[in-house]
């Protein structure tokens, strides 16, 4: 979307808040300007800056797909001072949005292929939009496991979700976290051994994984265990930005923006960077 | 023959323009000689010297709003800061042109950066060549030479009681009064002699060396204070901050420096460039290697001001002497 004056934000207004888990909430927003409302299209991966006027703005994955023509949502975990202040606005609030930004998840490279779709915490929520488009276009993808993993129970995202994502044609959601409560009858295991136990096949199959540093570095390994190539798994790279156009110099990876030639990464694209994190 | 202008010819011509536009000049301010807006024009510094900060600031401020939140009758509305004022910089050199020419290759690439693109805009650049060398200089080296005219819009060489006058762009053509210019016999003085440093092949040399040791052992020492950012005219990193004023909210840019604990630290903790090797790794890697490889010009334009200042004599000059020589024994 071209515009004058890129750092810029659209106004936009708080449709919705939904209490995701007791630290996440999802926010519903609402273009104010018909005609940018109109125009605002985006993939699954690409994300926005949000404002807090009086705080400051922070980048955000979008967890809504562009075709349905919605509200943009985000679902935001409270961690600092913009997601703070965030968190206590209200419905009817007016913020800013600029975007969308950076390269997007290869949906297209996905079709016909089996799918695994990892997610750790609120990592999971840029998968979100993945999961949207294929079960939206089921017959154009392979056989589908969602794994959602999180420190507790009650801090999996997108709950709401969860038994249509398990009713979908040949699709599988497994549940996992690292330590259960009393209602708790599911899964307690770290993401990286539920990979190992589930034994998912590379033939013909591409992984998506997104979540903590530690979370990802060792469902690498067990990926690879299984026979997954570099070229096989798909993650996103997360990084301190300030503009989203590759003008701040903050979140480059060796030669690469994350802003502008991510966030979204192969890991073979990954291990030829000369900067690794 | 040149077209020539007699000092005291100029001095009143700048006093004229001074009349219409902002005329920023090297003065004297206690004992640093810095870019400012002139009030007088016999307060302009000639010396042979540079500036202790280059112009940059007045393409990249070092903290800029970039627009403020209106809230008036129970409405929002975001308006955005816009560059009315033509300025004219006079006594820009060679190097620290050619800093803005390189800062134009990631603020001007599509999308363009608004306020920077309206700031180059509204000004004009008015240089003057380098009779002298400084001792940290080494532009020759880093793609310019001391009477580099192409990323200025009129040049000035200082000859006896005046200066030739190069007329390079058409903005330059605009600003100069028909018959200010008189023609004389005078040839330009002789270029300084500048040293050099091996600066060939560096962007390869660079990718070679980038997993060395050398990095963490250079770092030690660093003091992480910024300086060298804040010095050097083509360093862009920056902030962006919300800060309330008179009542309102303003959202403001601000220069930054790789080298600050925490520029890369995201919500939650985690900070790829926590060590200091990485982050002063960065800083060469930026200049000698990721901007040479995606712009095809290095991010350093041989002014010096880093080795001046630097507390801990950190300097770009060894450091590419160093790289070159990384691995040419065996010990890397």
């Amino acid at each position: 979307m071209k515009r004058d004056n890129p750092l810029l934000p659209y106004l936009a207004t708080l449709d919705e808040v939904v209490d995701l888990t007791p630290d996440v909430k999802l926010f519903r927003i609402e273009l104010n300007d018909p005609e940018v409302r109109e125009s605002f299209d985006y993939q699954p991966g690409q994300f926005v800056f949000v404002s807090a006027f009086g705080t400051g703005e922070s980048p955000f994955g979008l967890t809504s797909v562009g075709y349905r023509k919605g509200p943009l949502e985000v679902a935001v975990r409270r961690v600092g001072t913009v997601t703070g202040s965030l968190h206590d606005l209200e419905p009817g609030a007016i913020v800013g949005v600029r975007g969308p930004f950076g390269n997007h998840f290869p949906l297209d490279e996905f079709k016909g292929k089996d799918l695994f779709i990892i997610g750790g915490g609120i990592g999971f929520a840029p998968l979100r939009p993945v999961i949207t488009s294929i079960l939206d276009h089921r017959e154009d993808y392979g056989e589908l496991t969602i794994l959602n993993g999180a420190r507790t129970p009650s801090d999996l995202v997108f709950a709401p979700e969860f038994d249509s994502w398990a009713a979908a044609p040949r699709t599988k959601l497994e549940l996992t976290v690292d330590a259960g409560d009393e209602s708790w009858t599911g899964r307690v295991a770290l993401i990286p051994r539920v990979v190992a136990e589930l034994g998912f096949s590379p033939e013909n199959a591409i992984a998506v994984i997104c979540g903590p540093p530690i979370m990802i570095h060792f469902t690498l390994i067990e990926l690879k265990k299984l026979g997954f190539a570099d070229s096989q798994i798909v993650t996103t790279l997360e990084g301190k930005m300030k503009c989203g156009l590759g003008k701040c110099a903050r979140c480059n990876v060796g030669e690469k923006y994350i802003c502008r030639d991510g966030p979204v990464f192969t890991m073979e694209q990954i291990s030829q960077l000369i900067e690794q994190f | 023959m040149s077209d020539y202008i007699s000092r005291a010819d100029l001095l009143s011509w700048l006093e004229k323009v001074s009349q219409s536009r902002d005329l920023v000049a090297p003065v004297k301010i206690e004992d640093l000689t810095l870019f400012q807006k002139v009030e007088r024009v016999e307060d302009i510094v000639f010396d042979p010297g540079n500036t202790d900060l280059s112009p940059k600031e007045f393409f990249f401020p070092k903290s800029e709003v970039l627009f403020y939140v209106d809230r008036s009758d129970g409405r929002v509305e975001l308006v955005p800061a816009e560059v009315e004022q033509e300025t004219v910089i006079f006594g820009i050199r060679p190097c620290d042109a050619k800093g803005i020419a390189v800062l134009d290759l990631p603020y001007l690439e599509e999308p363009a950066d608004a306020l920077y693109r309206q700031h180059r805009e509204k000004t004009t650049l008015v240089g003057l060549s380098c009779v002298s060398a400084c001792p940290e200089c080494f532009c020759t080296s880093m793609g310019t030479t001391p009477d580099d005219a192409s990323n200025v819009d009129i040049m000035l060489t200082e000859v006896e009681e005046g200066f030739i006058v190069q007329v390079v762009t058409e903005k330059g053509k605009a600003l100069l009064p028909e018959g200010l210019l008189s023609s004389k016999e005078v040839s330009p003085p002789a270029a300084p002699s500048v040293a050099s440093v091996p600066s060939e092949g560096i962007a390869e040399k660079m990718h070679q060396v980038f997993d060395s040791p050398y990095w963490d052992r250079l770092a030690d020492r660093c003091l992480h204070c910024n300086v060298c950012s804040y010095v050097c005219p083509t360093c862009y990193c920056f902030d962006v901050r919300d800060l309330r004023s008179g009542g309102r909210v303003e959202r403001v840019r601000s220069w930054e420096s790789c080298q600050s604990p925490g520029f890369t630290k995201i919500a939650g903790g985690y900070d790829p460039r926590a060590a200091k090797g990485p982050r002063l790794r960065q800083r060469f890697a930026h200049k000698l290697l990721y901007f040479v490889e995606k712009f095809g010009v290095t991010h350093c334009v041989g002014c010096g001001r880093c080795v001046r200042s630097c507390p801990v004599n950190i300097d770009i000059r060894e450091v590419i002497q160093d790289v070159q020589g990384l691995g040419v024994k065996s010990e890397a």
